[in-house]
């Protein structure tokens, strides 16, 4: 759905990016991660072809961001971390003009905005001034203006910044649904852990370059550590004969990628007990993303 | 309807909004129809009242209609909608000055009828024409303005509205001024203007003239709009600006003649080139100033250069570079044709001298110190033409003059050996 070839971004005095070569898939969530600096918001800004590449290619859905960027823009959303809103207008008037600026009809829009404020949970808050608004729900109506003429590329950056726990479950749950109704998004962020909730794939932007050289598969599932209270050397064998993916091990711990649902980690941890393993711990590992993050960088953060 | 005209009129011309401007518009015609004779009438107080709402706040309201947008971050969004530019542009020039020309109409008829009655439905009329022309004027060129500086990125909002606002206002009085001087002109027996040689109604030529300017204002937007929407814009408008300035101004050579002595030497076509060249001379320091000059983009134009895409870069260069081509070549005729008198040709050798030293400047400065680069330009150049004439008079120095100032043969050579210097200093920055 994006593919981009080697490309370079200057200012003044500095290289942004410096040769970055990527392609992300169609209908997937891909995180951009990386240190501050490290050239995730010009990546985005060039994708959404709002900066001119200095040299190098974008292509959004086969169309070069340089060519025929306006063409880009009506198939895209893009917001940006710090966002603005017009405060005096309504939530309903927000999206309004935000359909009608995107090209929908002018009797269509009505029905986008109500359909866009649905998605983000303002359907109850259209009369509400967006001055008057919280920051979670701020978030939500700058989201809902970006996908109110439904773009087939979604690019978030730091989209969860500022927001309380409550709020970025909501988000995650978002940004899901967006992914099934067959968009593509792509989420930039510092908060890893949360990442993993919502993210096919991750690359790690650093210095201008991805580290890796490529985009990382994450592990569909869940992630689980099992620590036994007495260690067996035979852990490691018995885990391989459950036919679980396992990811590290030692004779009183081990960490293992297993699918999602209940019956299977059900099925797992009574085949532990029923063998004699003294389970002590059987919890899911909330830190992949950062074990795999710290291993591309080399532990710099 | 224009979802920007849409919006900004929801921001901008709420009821209450209008309901105030009109009740305290009310107050000021009725207490000016009952103040004692000769201090307010009614009609003085509508002109003045005219001039705040559609120049005054109007220039102010225009400018801020981009780069407020930018100040509060809500400009990406703007600019990744599907608005056209042209679309983009009205929808904030009549948007955001709605209340300000809600005003402005309130007044307009009061002034009309006033000046129907003294001088006729006709004059009344060719009046209301160039008072509307007037406001939409300064305030294309306010907008015109702010989307030529946001480009600069300079930060400082207040300082880039109020330069917005300037330029608005200057354009406005400037244009003001030469109206009103058709009346002193005609008072002495004018009552035509010479331009190119035909003659032509002073009042009629002074509409056209202005409606003609705020032609190229309102195309200047369009363009700088769509420089912001992404759109590639190509250097033919600007090109097309430039020779329409040099054929207008070119123009008025017969009628300059007429009135001003000029030298024996000075025959038609040079005076016709020198009054071309004056006006790409201008349009080359505005755009020189006003323009970004990006080291960034200068090495990208060179490397399309050294790659053979000639085309590719010409079509990406900036105003001020096509300016400073177009003013380097009618110096050169110029030169030529008055070549026969010796120092006005090595005069406007060096003119073009300290054109391409101030121009390197301009980008050496930028390079240097980003956007505030263009200030601390101005202030070497204020330097350099009014302090060190000022200094080398008051060391009894004059002899020196040549160095600052166009003049014989050392000016041409000092001002080219200058030129040269800075612009070999400027591309060793751009190298950087």
């Amino acid at each position: 759905m994006i593919e981009i070839r080697e490309l370079i971004f200057e200012y003044p005095g500095h290289r942004a990016l410096a040769g970055i070569t990527l392609d992300i898939i169609k209908g997937s969530i891909t995180a951009l991660v990386g240190p501050n600096g490290a050239g995730k918001t010009t990546l985005l800004r060039c994708m959404a072809a709002l900066e001119t590449p200095y040299a190098g290619q974008v292509a959004i859905d086969g169309l070069d961001t340089r060519a025929s960027p306006r063409a880009i823009h009506a198939g895209l959303g893009y917001l940006p971390d710090f966002f603005g809103l017009y405060d005096a207008l309504s939530v309903r008037r927000c999206l309004l003009y935000a359909a009608r600026a995107h090209g929908i009809a002018a009797a269509a829009a009505p029905g986008a905005a109500e359909s866009a404020a649905a998605k983000v949970g303002l359907a109850d808050r259209m009369e509400q001034a967006a001055g008057a608004l919280s920051r979670g729900l701020r978030q939500r109506l700058a989201i809902a203006q970006t996908i109110v003429h439904q773009p087939k590329v979604l690019l978030l950056d730091e989209p969860a910044a500022g927001l309380d726990p409550q709020a970025r479950r909501d988000l995650s749950n978002l940004l899901l649904s967006l992914r099934d109704s067959g968009m593509t998004l792509v989420v930039s962020s510092h908060i890893l852990a949360e990442l993993e909730d919502y993210c096919d794939r991750m690359v790690i932007v650093d210095h201008g370059r991805i580290a890796g050289g490529e985009s990382i598969a994450l592990k569909s599932g869940a992630r689980l550590r099992i620590r036994l209270a007495s260690p067996r050397a035979d852990l490691k064998d018995f885990l391989e004969g459950q036919g679980v993916d396992i990811l590290e091990s030692g004779p009183d711990s081990a960490v293992v990628s297993l699918a999602a649902d209940a019956n299977t980690r059900a099925n797992l941890l009574a085949e532990l007990v029923r063998c004699g393993f003294a389970v002590a711990d059987f919890t899911e590992d909330q830190r992949a993303l950062e074990d795999l993050y710290f291993a591309q960088t080399g532990g710099r953060s | 309807m224009n979802p920007e005209l849409q919006r900004n009129l929801w921001l901008e011309a709420s009821p209450s909004r209008l309901l105030l401007i009109a009740g305290l518009l009310m107050l000021v015609f009725a207490a000016a129809s009952v103040a004692p004779r000769g201090l307010a009438t009614p009609s003085g107080a509508a002109l003045a009242l005219y001039w705040f709402f559609a120049v005054l706040w109007g220039t102010r309201s225009a400018a801020q209609s981009v780069v407020v947008e930018i100040r509060e971050r809500t400009w990406d969004s703007q600019k990744l909608s599907s608005i056209t530019p042209w679309e983009m542009v009205w929808g904030k020039l009549l948007g955001a000055t709605a209340a300000n020309w809600f005003g402005a109409l309130l007044c307009l008829p009061v002034v009309l009828v006033h000046a129907a009655r003294n001088a006729g439905p006709a004059s009344a009329f060719t009046y209301g024409v160039i008072l509307l022309s007037l406001g939409i004027f300064a305030q294309s060129v306010a907008l015109l303005s702010s989307l030529v500086l946001i480009r600069r990125n300079t930060g400082n909002w207040r300082l880039d509205i109020f330069l917005c606002q300037v330029a608005g206002l200057g354009a406005a009085f400037t244009y003001y001024s030469l109206w009103s001087s058709v009346s002193a002109f005609e008072r002495s027996g004018t009552s035509s203007i010479d331009w190119w040689g035909h003659a032509f109604n002073l009042s009629s030529f002074h509409l056209v003239s202005l409606l003609l300017f705020l032609a190229w204002a309102l195309t200047g937007c369009w363009r700088a709009m769509r420089a912001e929407l992404r759109f590639a814009n190509g250097p033919y408008v600007w090109l097309a600006y430039l020779l329409y300035s040099a054929v207008y101004c070119a123009g008025f050579q017969s009628w300059i003649g007429h009135r001003v002595n000029m030298p024996a030497s000075a025959s038609p076509l040079g005076a016709k080139l020198a009054l071309a060249g004056l006006s790409l001379l201008a349009a080359t320091y505005s755009m020189a100033f006003l323009e970004p000059k990006d080291p960034v983009r200068f090495r990208w134009l060179g490397e399309q250069v050294r790659a053979g895409r000639v085309h590719k870069a010409f079509l990406a260069l900036d105003c001020w570079m096509l300016s400073y081509a177009a003013t380097l070549m009618v110096g050169v005729v110029l030169a030529f044709v008055w070549a026969a008198s010796g120092q006005s040709a090595l005069i406007v050798i060096a003119v073009l001298g300290f054109l391409t030293r101030d121009v390197a400047i301009f980008v050496l400065m930028q390079g240097r110190a980003g956007g505030k680069g263009d200030f601390a330009a101005l202030g070497i150049l204020g330097a350099l033409y009014l302090l060190m004439p000022t200094l080398l008079a008051g060391l009894h120095l004059q002899a020196l003059n040549f160095l600052v100032v166009p003049m014989g043969l050392p000016g041409a050579i000092a001002a080219w050996a200058e030129g040269a210097a800075c612009a070999y200093l400027a591309f060793s920055s751009i190298k950087r």
